[in-house]
């Protein structure tokens, strides 16, 4: 059989090893003792982790600006996306088809175009740089998960339950807070954490978005390695790479992970 | 999905409920719509208006009807700009085929713990930001980088200049992009019945012949939106080759930045954006179209 080959089990892990790769060189040059881009392996070394919180460039891009965004647009679009896939998971209206297409434009339209169009407008508004034009672009791109996501989990919830409800005296809006709403509390918790590890991770709107007081964790790697810095970059990365890490572990334990994309 | 829940409110429920005659499904989806208005519809309008406004040196555009930004496009330079951003595109995308299929096929037979290892592994590179992979090529490719120093041990002297190539910009958008096939390509695989390869095979086709007779055709669907993902996120893309590229590999996204924020020249810019999104859609089209034509060849 074909998936008992040898041969594919060899390939699975090639390709594995070179997308990972990346990732692991930049964790074994923050360890790193010195300032070169190099893997030690004779000397594990803090220094660089040191010299990030150190560095109130690189503290503040994590503490003041990634984390309060990806935090901000990430209840924001839990909440918009909720409420937009219960509208297309139990109703029944008009082009639902073509409206569920239109809720993932956010996602099919390259972000690039995304942080040029909105990078535009805010400027016409006079709001070039600041948090809210950061937030509402973050926003947009995360949405489209939380969909996806809580779609899937409402899929997956029993009409009958709620109709029970409904038939003992409870109003629909009650029977789905009392009963649908807690059912799929692992869905919002997973939606709510893919968008902001969205927010989080992103480099291409927030590169047309971000203003001097709202440079992302991304953002300040991005130009500190154009201007060829310290393995502090490393260090940051790794930060980053270890939260990502965790977020995604978190929501494997009580999601289906793969009914996110 | 037929086992749903369809509310309908009576008449009398709806007079119960006073002035509010809207249907619930508006409350719901229309907070999403009215954001996707304000901050999709509105600025992509104002995008395709500024494209066709005057450039001016004093105050950015002038609001007077022109077609010079599209036809400053036709210019050789952006003409190969363009070019140069759909063979990078198209190039990683075969790739992604390739690499594509052995993962996607193992991923889709293997057992439920090695899937969820397998997917874990598989999503952690997509979701860490684009900025620290390419920084990791960076460090893999470079000069005094990990390979280099590798083929120095191996006792092969002269360094290869791997980093700010086509080639470095490819590699990393491979990376990049191949969560992106693998994911849909590996949903149509477990759409097949194992049962017919078990067929195939017990009556004498290789593996070669199951993956070329079954595996392949079957799958299409799949492969098809794997390679629209992979083909529209790699042409858009600005990081990765402006980290990795160097001044020569300059591709489409690096050229509306620059327009965007250092030249400030928005009119010319947002030409340049409009022509992505057509790229785009023309992309999405062909790929749907041929699609189509495959499905019912089958």
């Amino acid at each position: 059989m074909l998936r008992d080959s040898k041969v594919l089990k060899t390939a699975v892990v090639l390709i594995y090893m070179a997308l990972l790769a990346p990732i692991v060189v930049v964790v074994g040059v923050s360890f790193n003792p010195s300032s070169s881009y190099s893997v030690d392996l004779h000397g594990i070394s803090l220094r660089w982790y040191r010299a990030f919180f150190a560095s109130s460039a690189f503290t503040d891009s994590l503490f003041m600006v990634s984390l309060p965004v990806a935090l901000a647009s990430s209840i924001l679009a839990t909440f918009l996306g909720t409420l937009a896939a219960i509208a297309i998971v139990r109703f029944r209206f008009v082009a639902r088809e073509a409206v569920e297409a239109a809720f993932m434009l956010p996602l099919l339209i390259p972000s690039v175009l995304l942080g040029a169009a909105l990078y535009l407008f805010f400027a016409r508004l006079n709001m070039s740089g600041s948090f809210a034009a950061i937030i509402i672009g973050h926003m947009l791109i995360g949405v489209p998960y939380v969909i996806r996501v809580t779609a899937a989990g409402l899929v997956g919830i029993n009409p009958a339950i709620e109709e029970a409800a409904i038939n003992l005296g409870c109003s629909p809006a009650i029977a789905f807070i009392k009963v649908v709403l807690p059912l799929l509390r692992s869905s919002l918790f997973s939606g709510a954490i893919f968008s902001f590890i969205v927010s989080f991770s992103d480099i291409n709107v927030a590169i047309f978005l971000a203003g001097p007081r709202t440079t992302t964790l991304p953002l300040h790697i991005f130009s500190e390695i154009q201007w060829q810095g310290e393995p502090t970059i490393a260090a940051a990365s790794t930060i980053q790479i270890i939260l990502v890490t965790l977020m995604i572990l978190a929501v494997q334990k009580f999601f289906r992970i793969r009914l996110a994309f | 999905m037929s086992s749903q829940v369809i509310y309908s409110s009576s008449p009398a429920e709806r007079r119960a409920a006073g002035r509010a005659q809207v249907a619930p499904w508006v409350w719901l989806a229309g907070p999403y719509a009215l954001v996707l208005f304000l901050f999709l519809a509105i600025p992509l309008c104002n995008l395709v208006v500024l494209s066709l406004f005057r450039y001016s040196a004093t105050s950015i555009w002038t609001p007077e009807l022109t077609a010079s930004n599209y036809a400053r496009i036709l210019d050789g330079f952006y003409i190969a700009l363009t070019l140069r951003s759909l063979w990078i595109g198209a190039i990683t995308t075969a790739l992604c085929v390739v690499l594509g299929y052995p993962l996607a096929y193992f991923l889709a037979r293997c057992s439920p713990r090695a899937l969820s290892l397998g997917l874990f592994l598989l999503v952690l590179p997509l979701m860490v930001s684009t900025v620290i992979r390419a920084f990791g090529w960076i460090i893999l490719l470079g000069r005094e980088g990990a390979i280099n120093s590798l083929l120095r041990a191996l006792g092969i002297g002269e360094p290869l200049g791997m980093l700010y190539s086509e080639g470095s910009v490819i590699v990393a958008l491979v990376q990049y992009v191949l969560p992106l096939m693998v994911l849909p390509l590996m949903a149509a695989i477990e759409r097949i019945p194992l049962s017919l390869e078990e067929a195939a095979v017990n009556l004498g086709s290789s593996a070669a012949t199951v993956f070329r007779r079954l595996i392949f055709p079957l799958s299409l669907p799949g492969l098809v939106s794997g390679i629209l993902l992979s083909f529209t996120v790699s042409i858009s893309v600005v990081v990765t080759p402006a980290l990795l590229g160097g001044r020569k590999v300059r591709m489409f996204g690096n050229e509306i930045y620059d327009q965007v924020v250092t030249a400030n020249n928005w009119p010319f810019a947002s030409s340049l954006a409009v022509m992505m999104i057509l790229l785009t859609f023309l992309a999405i089209a062909l790929g749907l179209a041929a699609g189509a034509r495959a499905g019912r060849r089958r």
